[in-house]
């Protein structure tokens, strides 16, 4: 009892004096004491880092053994690293490899998992765990859509997963740090970045899901779904007024379709590339402890982007496959 | 948007890589889970209703039970009862028997004693007329005064007192 407590004062204490280290030796303490920051400060880069070009074959990251032509075009790989990919061809990049490791990392984990299961024995070990996921995945969507839940249920259990294993990969101590050195010990690139980080990943999940909001909704409707964008009942019956704004209705209903896309892209982007600037500067500022709890809220926003994420898909899938009135209904 | 680091390659890339995990997991992991997760469900409303109806069947065999256990009692109350009365009857019956007996007997004992009293005074009487006789005989024999009177009757009663003694 008083061990616990003691070890729980011994916990606090070494926090505070972490924090009070990082305070002075950071970049607000050293504004006083007037030296250098203990950490640079930090530069942000919107597109990813290019790790591996396979059509000119110039491996960026993969040269520790070779610093001195590294070093050469040191300028030259920043620019091209942080400015721009190469516009037209594929490249590796950093985010790239982290969705890869993701992808793996659900795969194994998950298949690997529902290896074990058997109807009739009760759910042990780790498969209970993958199985506790998977049915309280599919409980929320039996929540939200019903009984059509079995249907929908793989596009939204796989973007609720990926979203959320690449956002919390990038929380993983070391994950980022990962990096390649040019002589003089500057990072020259990073081998790691959490794929939600880079826009195309979360457009790519955007299309996805659009994709699939407007399958279900014409195999459910037929060619009726598109009745909801383009309404001319109103207008062919004579009456004017009604008319018009039931086509300006459908206007919008269409705007909206693809709106979502661009409203999806940057709301998890965006949230992604905060969490990493708002690591990065509570590190930079108060290097230590202070940035832990700001891991915490990283965790949470995780859940959360990735929750609205597959929640607002299978949301948007139940809007369209839901019969709307007809052009030529009165009301 | 290249700015933003907008990469079209790249899209495609993530596109095919969603796609294949999108595909993988629904193959490998969702729907082999999810059947489970039918099946346990179905195995588990089975088994409620397995449970119900057990409980059902157990209740009525409770109450079968009841009902013969309450069937049971009476008849053993009934068989009890039936020996209690048996019972009293026959010992009614043995003390009326044995009453009637030692009635009987007692009956039977007085009777004897009558005849035995009968018999005693028949010998008596008879042995009366031969002492009368004999008292008698002697009487005619001897004078009649009063003294010798006395002695033949003290004669006599002596010697048929001893006759008796002898007799007995």
């Amino acid at each position: 009892m008083s061990l616990n407590k003691s070890l729980v004062y011994g916990f606090g204490v070494a926090l505070l004096a972490l924090f009070v280290v990082g305070f002075i030796v950071g970049a607000i303490g050293s504004k006083f004491t007037d030296s250098n920051p203990f950490l640079k400060k930090p530069e942000v880069h919107l597109p990813p880092q290019l790790i591996y070009d396979p059509f000119t074959s110039d491996a960026h990251g993969d040269s520790h053994d070779d610093h001195s032509k590294e070093s050469d075009g040191h300028g030259a790989h920043e620019k091209d690293g942080h400015h721009g990919l190469p516009p037209n061809h594929f490249v590796i990049t950093n985010t790239l490899i982290s969705s890869w490791i993701a992808t793996l990392i659900l795969i194994l984990v998950l298949v690997l998992g529902a290896r074990g299961g058997r109807s009739d024995r009760e759910p042990k070990g780790f498969y209970n765990i993958i199985e506790s996921i998977i049915s309280a995945l599919y409980g929320f969507a039996e929540g939200v859509v019903g009984d059509n839940a079995k249907k929908f249920f793989p596009l939204f259990a796989t973007i609720f997963l990926f979203v959320l294993v690449n956002a919390w990969l990038g929380l993983i101590p070391i994950y980022q740090s990962l990096s390649t050195f040019d002589s003089e010990g500057h990072i020259t690139g990073h081998f790691l970045r959490p794929a939600g980080t880079d826009l195309n990943m979360p457009l790519a999940l955007a299309i996805v899901s659009f994709i699939f909001v407007e399958y279900w909704g014409i195999k459910t409707l037929g060619f009726g779904y598109f009745g909801k964008f383009f309404r001319f009942g109103a207008l062919l019956k004579g009456k004017i007024f009604e008319g018009i704004v039931d086509f300006f209705v459908g206007i919008l209903e269409l705007l909206s379709e693809f709106i979502r896309l661009v409203s999806f892209t940057f709301r998890l982007f965006g949230n992604m590339t905060a969490g990493e600037i708002l690591l990065l500067m509570t590190s930079f500022l108060i290097p230590f402890a202070f940035s832990l709890p700001f891991y915490g809220l990283e965790l949470l926003v995780g859940v959360i982007q990735s929750l609205i994420f597959s929640a607002l898909t299978l949301v948007f899938v139940t809007m369209a496959i839901e019969p709307h009135h007809d052009e030529g209904e009165d009301h | 948007m290249e700015a933003l680091g907008f990469h079209w390659p790249s899209l495609i890339a993530y596109l095919l890589n969603f796609t294949i995990l999108l595909i993988v997991l629904t193959k490998f992991a969702y729907k082999p889970i999810l059947k489970i997760l039918d099946e346990r469900s179905s195995n588990i409303k089975d088994s409620l209703e397995l449970a119900d109806k057990v409980r059902e069947e157990s209740a009525q065999q409770q109450a079968q039970l009841d009902d013969q256990l309450v069937e049971a009692r009476k008849q053993g109350q009934s068989i009890i009862e039936d020996a209690r009365s048996a019972a009293e009857k026959l010992s009614d019956q043995e003390r009326e028997k044995s009453k009637k007996e030692a009635e009987e007997f007692l009956v039977k004992a007085k009777n004897d004693i009558e005849r035995e009293r009968d018999s005693a005074m028949d010998e008596l009487r008879s042995n009366f007329g031969g002492l009368a006789v004999s008292a008698a005989e002697q009487i005619i024999q001897r004078s009649l005064d009063e003294n010798t009177h006395k002695d033949i009757i003290d004669n006599v009663l002596e010697n048929a007192f001893t006759d008796k003694t002898e007799e007995s």
